[in-house]
């Protein structure tokens, strides 16, 4: 019986630390294409801001619903195209963000930017250099003067700038407002 | 499959953050604060007998004092002078004088002990008596006065998005910031002395601090992307708030004193909403890592480089805003259904939801615990959680938004 004991102790010492393990599980909510590298953003030193300055519209809206943040496939085509035109005459881009006006407020703004950062995410995976596109998320403290609020703006930087007090007008959104 | 909510380990990163120059703001105040009744809901209050007050401003001084406490609802108040009666409750004992606005009073207990005396000598009779009123709350009741809190909010009124400060109560309406573009996000220190806020007065968001005893003010942080969401610590010496140059928004805590930021989250989804447990120990924050937007509970008392953030059920498929109670046994937030927006309330870290008011979004609590604010159609409210009666402070003044009670 005495000899049992060590054995038995090791035992209840692996099953306790194999309980201490599963319940320390870490857990990766990284799958898929979201293993991606991410680029962090460069300065935004001399980037003019869409509140500032009236801004040009490199393309039409991208449009949202509901919650959602990533990009889809009626955005790939529109991005496709800007993503070429760059590559043969590249400009900066300002990638901004706006949420429908119900939601709350905090949440509207890590939403409207992580819509932005997805937006650029896809233009850096097409090719384009990302220290050259810049985000911001405006949730809905600010809205475009456009037939949804709940789009992406990609603005071109470098295009001849105009003042501007109210808000910048867009090119419509590829897809009707879903509020 | 298990049930264990998912774990995540992330790695502690540093950074430095820059400071920009400070500039100097004022206040204005104007306003407009709209009556109405809620219940009392007393049970057996300590008795305090105001005694009285000598000098030139003492009958002021007792005539205000006795408004005061009687709005706090935290005492039985009387202010004649108790009968030699046995079956009677003794009563604490307040008494003083006031020359020219300055007050010194002391409160005795019930066995005639005296348990402070103090003197008041800020410029104004009412500032003075106020923080009278909340030290002698602290003193017999141990919980925090409501008489020198204040409630920031973000508004409309002036045609862009700007804060506001106001009293309790919702009177005395100050317009805090005045920038271009607009400020918003707002959030108090645990005194009410500093104010952290997101201004667009550059046209990009940067997280900046105030001052509000002298309207300083001083940038925090101006790293490209996003940067929101500031909410002190306890000690007001760190800010949690998010800041998405990393390439994703993601949670940030902030030491004011050195301006060193450490990294919280490692995130797929939208981070927002930090809110800290009254120790200190924990931070509340709401994300969408898969399951929808729900929230999390960031460990950080541990000295080790990782954190440990767990999500934590709130009972509805999307929370955010959380807020987290004086007392750390209750996390209030903003959940949506399929029919509504909605303030709730849950027991941390396990105990029952409960829905405070259809239609209302972004709680936050008083320092006493006893009430939640939240707005309702642009509207302020007050909702006394121990009864559900519930008082309209502030309407027609634009589009309220993110009210924050300093606690």
């Amino acid at each position: 019986m005495r000899h049992l004991l060590p054995l038995l102790s090791r035992c209840l010492l692996a099953a306790a630390l194999s309980l201490s393990l599963s319940a320390c599980q870490v857990v990766s909510l990284l799958t898929g294409d979201q293993t991606s590298v991410v680029y962090a953003l460069a300065s935004a030193e001399n980037f003019p801001s869409p509140l500032n300055r009236k801004l040009t519209p490199a393309c039409p809206a991208l449009s949202f619903s509901g919650d959602s943040f990533t990009t889809i496939g009626r955005h790939q085509p529109r991005l496709r195209v800007l993503a070429r035109s760059l590559s043969q005459q590249p400009q900066r881009l300002l990638v901004v963000g706006y949420t429908s006006p119900n939601l709350p407020q905090d949440y509207a703004r890590s939403l409207s930017e992580r819509r932005a950062q997805g937006v650029r995410q896809t233009l850096v995976e097409m090719g384009v250099e990302a220290s050259q596109i810049q985000t911001i998320g405006l949730g809905n403290d600010f809205a475009p003067s456009a037939p949804s609020s709940n789009v992406v703006v990609i603005y071109l930087v470098d295009a001849a700038p105009t003042s501007a007090t109210t808000p910048p007008p867009v090119a419509p959104a590829d897809t009707p407002p879903t509020l | 499959m298990s049930s264990t909510p998912p774990r995540l380990f992330v790695p502690l990163l540093l950074l430095l953050i820059m400071v920009q120059p400070s500039s100097v703001h004022g206040f204005l105040g104007f306003g407009k604060n709209k009556d109405a009744t809620d219940s009392l809901t007393e049970g057996s209050l300590p008795v305090l007998f105001i005694g009285a007050f000598s000098g030139s401003s003492g009958n002021s001084a007792k005539a205000a004092l006795v408004t005061e406490l009687q709005r706090s609802r935290a005492f039985s108040v009387i202010t004649s002078a108790p009968e030699a009666d046995q079956s009677a409750p003794v009563p604490f004992t307040v008494s003083g004088e006031s020359v020219g606005g300055r007050v010194t009073a002391s409160l005795r207990d019930t066995n005639a002990k005296r348990l402070f005396e103090r003197t008041y000598a800020a410029p104004g009779l009412d500032e003075n008596l106020r923080a009278l009123a909340d030290d002698l709350i602290y003193a017999v009741t141990g919980k925090p006065g409501l008489a020198t809190s204040r409630i920031v909010f973000v508004s409309d009124h002036s045609g862009t998005k700007q804060i506001y400060l106001c009293d309790a109560d919702g009177s005395t309406i100050h317009q805090v910031t005045r920038h271009r573009h607009g400020a918003v996000s707002p959030s108090l220190s645990s005194d009410a002395s500093l104010l952290a806020f997101t201004s667009y007065r550059s046209g990009f968001p940067t997280v900046t601090l105030m001052d509000l005893g002298g309207g300083m003010e001083r940038v925090v942080t101006d790293t490209p992307g996003n940067n929101f969401g500031a909410a002190f610590n306890p000690d007001g010496q760190h800010l949690a708030m998010v800041m998405s140059f990393l390439g994703n928004p993601e949670i940030f805590v902030t030491d004011l004193s050195t301006n060193a930021a450490g990294c919280l989250t490692e995130s797929i989804g939208v981070p927002c909403s930090p809110s800290w447990s009254p120790t200190g120990q924990y931070l509340v924050f709401s994300s969408n890592e898969g399951s929808g937007q729900q929230l999390y509970v960031a460990d950080l008392g541990s000295e080790k480089s990782t954190k440990t953030t767990e999500r934590w059920n709130a009972g509805f498929r999307f929370a955010t805003d959380p807020a987290w109670s004086p007392d750390g046994d209750t996390i209030a937030f903003t959940a949506r259904t399929r029919a509504s927006w909605l303030v709730a309330t849950k027991g941390y870290p396990s105990g029952p939801t409960r829905i405070i008011q259809r239609g209302a979004k972004h709680p936050s609590w008083s320092p006493d615990g006893r009430y939640l604010i939240y707005v309702q159609d642009g509207d302020l409210y007050r909702h006394d959680v121990q009864s559900d009666a519930r008082r309209r402070l502030i309407t027609d003044f634009g589009d309220i938004s993110e009210p924050r009670w300093n606690n």
